[in-house]
């Protein structure tokens, strides 16, 4: 839908920024939040409980498979950019996956924490659309910062995504123990 | 009592705590909880009131003719069809037509016209071809629509849009009809309130209360409570509508509230001033509310259609859409199909209630729209639901049924 809602063609560094970074990243959303899913309903947790392969190593191999997937899925939609003439760099690319796996997170935690996805997609939704209202006031975790030619924030994006990643896994484990 | 039951229900649910807080941000962000915009006071001769649009051909003309020419050069075009910037590069059949456009509006042949704009790189764009004597101002807004076609609309060439090169100075007298518009029609009160249930509409109560409505309806089906509620004596419309208003009212007591504490925040800046304090309620009912009807409606309807979040898609999309486009209307926008009504505007432009006023029937109508569709939505909600009690649409069952069979059929052939 990207390239019919927004021009695809001959933009420019900071013009290409934004289908990226308003649409492609919301990728991140849609395929990181459902990671806990399938174990939130207590039949399918106690059968996967039993097996003896740890759940934690499922949560970090579907976490890996889906970053792998959402990795490949951006820079597919930047070589489609980059085909139409648009001045695609790795910054970009970088950028936008940094995006997505922020969004993600946001949704990974709010999953480990209410044990619920669809309040786990409220979350990374509600930081999404905040981004239009407050826009610089968010500062280095601002989403359309590349817009603006501006980079550092994907990189706070990056490591806090990572951090809220480790932090969800963990808090499943620890849910776990005390259950 | 069940309404009580299915708002307290609603209240004390982890969706709607967080709905509240990502509300009383989201609004505090934009500073509308407490204003800190200036007063607004009665203008003084001799003051900067700003600029306005005005249809001035004599401005408008060179200065959509200047872009044009700039454009033309260096053959890339700023559109904004859906409100982001779109750049265009013509090909040179379309740059053919886009001189014969310039040769037209501006007397020169077009040969001429290939070596002005040689000249434009060399000249660091200082050199603009001057309007033809002639040409008559609705002759030129057709021209411009044209080069506004040949770029696939959302170009400032639209004719609509053309208005937009004409800036002038607000002079004395409209910025005092301004301020009386604001003092005598609004009251005062009623600008800012009209400010809040913007920023509330578009940051938040647009999507949100969506994610209320599906996760009361999924719990049924997470707690293996679905089959129990359908074996009630209770009609599928008392079910339904029950819910639906207990979402609605408790969405709309937080707002309230806030408008209020939005409101009062100024009244005593203009204690000396008959304001209307019944402003925040008229546009919490009569802006606000058809949006979280709509949403919420929306919510209901394919979560009991499908058993899934899919809602959340579907108005995440329809949200997004609206924002974008309105993006490029911010200060006042209130076409029939806008999920999102925009007015957009502070005390420094007198709140435009001239503006609103021009507008307010199309606001009107686009209210009322959303209050029918809603209404609609929960009508075939409620089909759905006791269809669904009656056991038709299941299409759980239709599915195992269908896997069962394909099972039986490939036995048929086991020896």
């Amino acid at each position: 839908m990207t390239p019919i809602i927004v021009g695809t063609a001959n933009l420019d560094s900071n013009t290409s920024a934004l289908p990226m970074e308003m649409f492609v990243s919301l990728i991140g959303i849609a395929i990181l939040t459902p990671i806990f899913q399938p174990e939130q309903h207590s039949d399918i947790n106690d059968l996967v409980s039993s097996k003896y392969i740890n759940t934690t190593t499922i949560y970090i191999i579907r976490t890996i498979y889906s970053i792998i997937f959402l990795t490949i899925f951006i820079s597919l939609f930047s070589v489609y950019m980059y085909i139409r003439h648009c001045d695609i760099t790795l910054w970009l690319i970088i950028g936008t996956i940094s995006d997505a796996i922020f969004l993600g997170s946001l949704g990974m935690i709010a999953s480990s924490i209410c044990n619920n996805t669809i309040v786990a997609y409220m979350v990374p939704t509600v930081f999404y659309a905040l981004n239009y209202g407050m826009g610089s006031k968010l500062k280095n975790f601002y989403l359309f910062s590349m817009t603006m030619g501006q980079f550092t924030p994907k990189m706070w994006m990056l490591a806090t995504g990572i951090l809220l990643i480790i932090t969800a896994i963990l808090l499943k484990e620890i849910q776990k123990k005390f259950r | 009592m069940l309404f009580l039951q299915e708002l307290k229900k609603t209240i004390f649910s982890i969706s709607y705590i967080l709905i509240v807080i990502v509300l009383i941000a989201a609004l505090h962000s934009q500073d509308v909880l407490n204003f800190k915009e200036p007063k607004l006071s009665k203008p003084q001769v001799g003051e900067n009131y700003g600029t306005t649009t005005k249809e001035t051909p004599e401005i408008i003309m060179p200065a959509a003719l200047k872009q044009l020419w700039t454009e033309f050069c260096v053959n890339n075009y700023e559109t904004y069809p859906i409100g982001f910037i779109k750049n265009i590069k013509l090909n040179d059949s379309e740059q053919g037509k886009v001189i014969q456009i310039i040769s037209t509006i501006t007397g020169m042949d077009k040969d001429v016209v290939l070596k002005t704009k040689e000249q434009f790189f060399n000249s660091s764009g200082n050199i603009v071809p001057d309007i033809k004597n002639n040409i008559n101002y609705s002759d030129f807004k057709d021209l411009m629509q044209q080069i506004d076609d040949i770029l696939g609309g959302g170009s400032s060439y639209n004719k609509d849009s053309l208005i937009r090169f004409g800036i002038v100075p607000i002079s004395y007298e409209e910025a005092l009809h301004q301020y009386n518009l604001a003092l005598n029609e609004d009251k005062i009160t009623g600008g800012y309130a009209r400010l809040f249930s913007d920023y509330a509409v578009a940051m938040v109560l647009s999507i949100l209360p969506v994610f209320l409505a599906i996760i009361i309806f999924i719990k049924d089906r997470r707690a293996n409570m679905s089959e129990i509620i359908y074996t009630k004596n209770i009609s599928a419309a008392k079910i339904i509508i029950t819910r639906y208003f207990a979402i609605i009212t408790a969405i709309m007591i937080p707002v309230i509230i806030l408008s209020y504490i939005s409101n009062a925040s100024i009244w005593g800046l203009y204690s000396n001033i008959r304001l209307d304090y019944l402003a925040p309620l008229k546009y919490d009912f009569g802006w606000i509310m058809p949006s979280v009807m709509i949403v919420t409606a929306v919510g209901m309807c394919l979560t009991t259609l499908t058993n899934t979040p899919i809602a959340i898609i579907v108005q995440g999309f329809w949200w997004l859409l609206d924002m974008i486009i309105g993006l490029k209307s911010v200060e006042s926008a209130y076409s029939l199909f806008r999920l999102i009504p925009r007015h957009n505007a502070g005390t420094q432009s007198y709140f435009q209630t001239q503006d609103y006023i021009n507008h307010f029937n199309s606001l009107i109508a686009n209210r009322l729209l959303f209050v029918g569709l809603s209404i609609f939505l929960i009508i075939i909600t409620i089909l759905i639901y006791e269809m669904k009690r009656r056991g038709k649409l299941n299409e759980k069952f239709r599915f195992k049924k269908a896997i069962s069979n394909f099972r039986n059929r490939k036995n048929q052939y086991s020896t």
